[in-house]
């Protein structure tokens, strides 16, 4: 869908409405939608489609994925949420999963930072210095 | 104590183990060679972007949102929804002589299948020009080899001049015969072990040219015995529009790096309008916002920012120099259109190839009243200021007088004096193709053309007693030619030995 200008800055100035703090409140996101589809302002469906496109990279840039070989312990977990939660501040969402083709170590991503200590990723590193 | 050693060693390599933090991105949409990436927060703008299996991209356009970046390579293997790293590196190729002799693509990799080249640096791509305290001006010719561009628009080493005309009027043919010239000069100082003569090398780019007629400009260069002294760059019709938008700057960096290190270089842009019209399909491609005829509104920094990069350093900096001539093509001869106008402004001077010109016959078709070249005399030697000093006012009264030459015998004899002398100056001019001539040979040339040595001569005999007259002179008076060559200007003493040696061949000549 072709969006103009115009509906682009409606939607972010929406988007900036529902931010609390620097950080999504889900209620009054919820609310916005359910009034535009209720209020059916002029131009609301390329309004809503950027607005979702908005929403969609903010809880991106706020999703800490943690990718491990084997499933975490509740204690590992625990320290690096703590420890995500002292670098990049409160509000991340957490998501865990299992990629064996890591071999060993953690990849975390958080948003567009990676660090990734996986023996995946230090293998390939030393196959291109070679 | 060793034990310490392996102790600081191991604590050392402990501390390097550590893990690094990256930036990624996804694809989210991929066509015509340019990416839209989502996430990418840390990129910087013209940054290197790794998609992975050895395709790199440069991040040209830093939105709020997302990136948009050119992709460098096989862009078909690129897919949405793929991750991308930041480098943190510029885009860099590699320089040095190594690449001299050599055929290379955009990024400096080597397309003529001689093997691998061994840089001796890299040079970031984009660089910001020299400022004005490491300038110097610019006092050393560029001997082209070819006498109209010598005589009447001498070029100097640092300077810019724009080669400007229509399609098939010589414009490479000068770029190419500037480069077999000052190979054979190279050439000849090097086996007589000349201390004192600065060698130029070449670099020649050809931007969105058929790759035949790269192939056949390779061969002459060859045949010529110039690609030692030379550095070919191919972007191709057939290369992406990123390619052909980039190897002006990549060619650039590598003629900077011969100018840093104190030596001399050459660069010809073949050419600069396909050059505008690539980076035109990159702008457009990239959603930026379009101005006159469709170019980006920055096309004029496009150019302005490569060819400022071409100077001649201080003694402080160097003493090196970067010469550029840079090729634009025109329609219909409108010098007057958006791209011309604006290389017009930036060089200092042009060469303005005419269609009629050539067509009459006269080739290099140069047309002296529109070409002009802004440092002049300054870059001539003292032996051909004295000879040419003269020549583009005696052919400015030719070709006021032109008109009146079909009246033929009504004319007083000092008009009728003028006209047969303006004949013979342009047909003197006339020069076949990759057919440079030493300076010594066009200062005797013009020297016998002032002194009246040619006057006798029919008009269509010119050229070939000018090529008998060169011939005698380099094979009896080998001597003569070596003097003027050292000395550089025409001293009394020199002229009488001139005057004796043209008299002796016009003697001989029928």
């Amino acid at each position: 869908m072709k969006i103009n200008k115009q509906d682009r800055r409606n939607a972010k100035q929406l988007f900036q409405c529902c931010l609390d703090n620097g950080q999504m409140d889900e209620e009054r996101i919820r609310k916005a939608v359910e009034a535009l589809i209720r209020l059916k302002p002029r131009g609301f469906a390329a309004i809503l489609s950027h607005f979702q496109r908005l929403v969609r990279l903010e809880i991106a840039r706020r999703t800490a994925t943690v990718e491990s070989t084997v499933a975490l312990t509740d204690e590992l977990r625990q320290a690096v949420q703590r420890n995500l939660a002292d670098r990049f501040g409160p509000g991340l969402r957490y998501e865990f999963r299992v990629n064996p083709a890591l071999l060993g170590g953690l990849r975390i991503k958080v948003g567009s930072d990676v660090f990734d200590g996986s023996v995946q990723a230090r293998l390939a590193s030393l196959q291109a210095s070679l | 104590m060793n034990n310490l050693l392996q102790d600081i060693e191991s604590q050392i390599a402990g501390v390097k183990t550590g893990v690094a933090k990256e930036n990624v991105g996804i694809v989210r949409e991929i066509g015509d060679g340019v990416a839209k990436i989502e996430g990418l927060t840390d990129a910087m703008l013209n940054e290197m972007l790794d998609f992975g299996n050895g395709v790199t991209g440069l991040a040209l356009n830093l939105e709020e949102t997302e990136v948009g970046a050119i992709i460098l390579g096989k862009f078909t293997d690129v897919k949405e929804g793929q991750e991308v790293k930041t480098t943190g590196k510029l885009l860099q190729v590699p320089v040095g002589k190594a690449l001299l002799g050599r055929v290379v693509n955009s990024l400096g990799q080597p397309i003529d299948g001689k093997g691998p080249i061994q840089a001796e640096a890299n040079y970031p791509v984009e660089k910001i020009a020299p400022g004005i305290i490491k300038r110097r001006s610019v006092s050393q010719p560029v001997q082209t080899g070819i006498m109209a561009i010598d005589a009447m628009i001498p070029i100097g080493r640092g300077q810019r001049e724009l080669i400007i005309g229509d399609r098939s009027t010589g414009k490479t043919t000068i770029g190419i015969d500037t480069i077999i010239s000052n190979a054979r000069q190279n050439k000849a100082a090097e086996e007589a072990g000349d201390r004192d003569y600065r060698p130029l090398y070449s670099v020649y780019v050809a931007i969105g040219q058929k790759q035949s007629n790269v192939a056949n400009v390779v061969r002459i260069l060859e045949d010529a015995g110039a690609l030692p002294y030379t550095i070919v760059l191919v972007a191709a019709a057939s290369d992406s529009a990123t390619n052909q938008y980039l190897a002006p700057f990549a060619g650039c960096s590598m003629g900077e790096w011969f100018m840093d290190n104190g030596m001399d270089a050459l660069i010809i842009f073949d050419d600069l309008s396909k050059h505008a019209t690539a980076y035109r399909q990159v702008s457009l491609v990239l959603r930026r916002p379009s101005g006159r005829e469709a170019f980006p509104g920055d096309v004029f920094y496009l150019h302005s920012r490569l060819l400022e990069r071409s100077a001649r350093l201080s003694e402080a900096a160097g003493n090196g120099s970067l010469t550029a001539l840079p090729i634009i093509e025109t329609q219909l001869g409108d010098v007057s259109a958006y791209i011309p106008t604006n290389v017009i402004s930036i060089t200092d001077g042009q060469i303005y190839l005419e269609t009629d010109l050539f067509y009459q016959g006269v080739r290099p078709a140069v047309s002296v009243g529109l070409s002009v070249s802004r440092v002049g005399s300054a870059a001539q030697i003292k032996a051909m200021k004295q000879v040419a000093g003269r020549i583009k006012l005696d052919l400015a009264q030719f070709r006021e007088l032109a008109a009146f030459a079909q009246f033929g015998s009504d004319l007083d004899p000092k008009t009728q004096a003028q006209l047969e002398r303006g004949k013979r100056i342009v047909e003197l001019f006339k020069q076949p193709q990759y057919n440079p001539l030493p300076v010594e040979l066009q200062v005797v040339a013009l020297w016998s053309m002032q002194n009246g040595f040619l006057d006798d001569v029919d008009v269509d005999k010119i050229k070939d007693c000018q090529a008998k007259l060169g011939e005698f002179m380099t094979s009896r008076k080998a001597d003569l030619m070596a003097k003027v060559r050292a000395e550089k200007a025409v001293s009394d003493a020199l002229a009488g030995e001139l005057k004796a040696a043209v008299g002796e061949f016009k003697q001989s000549y029928k």
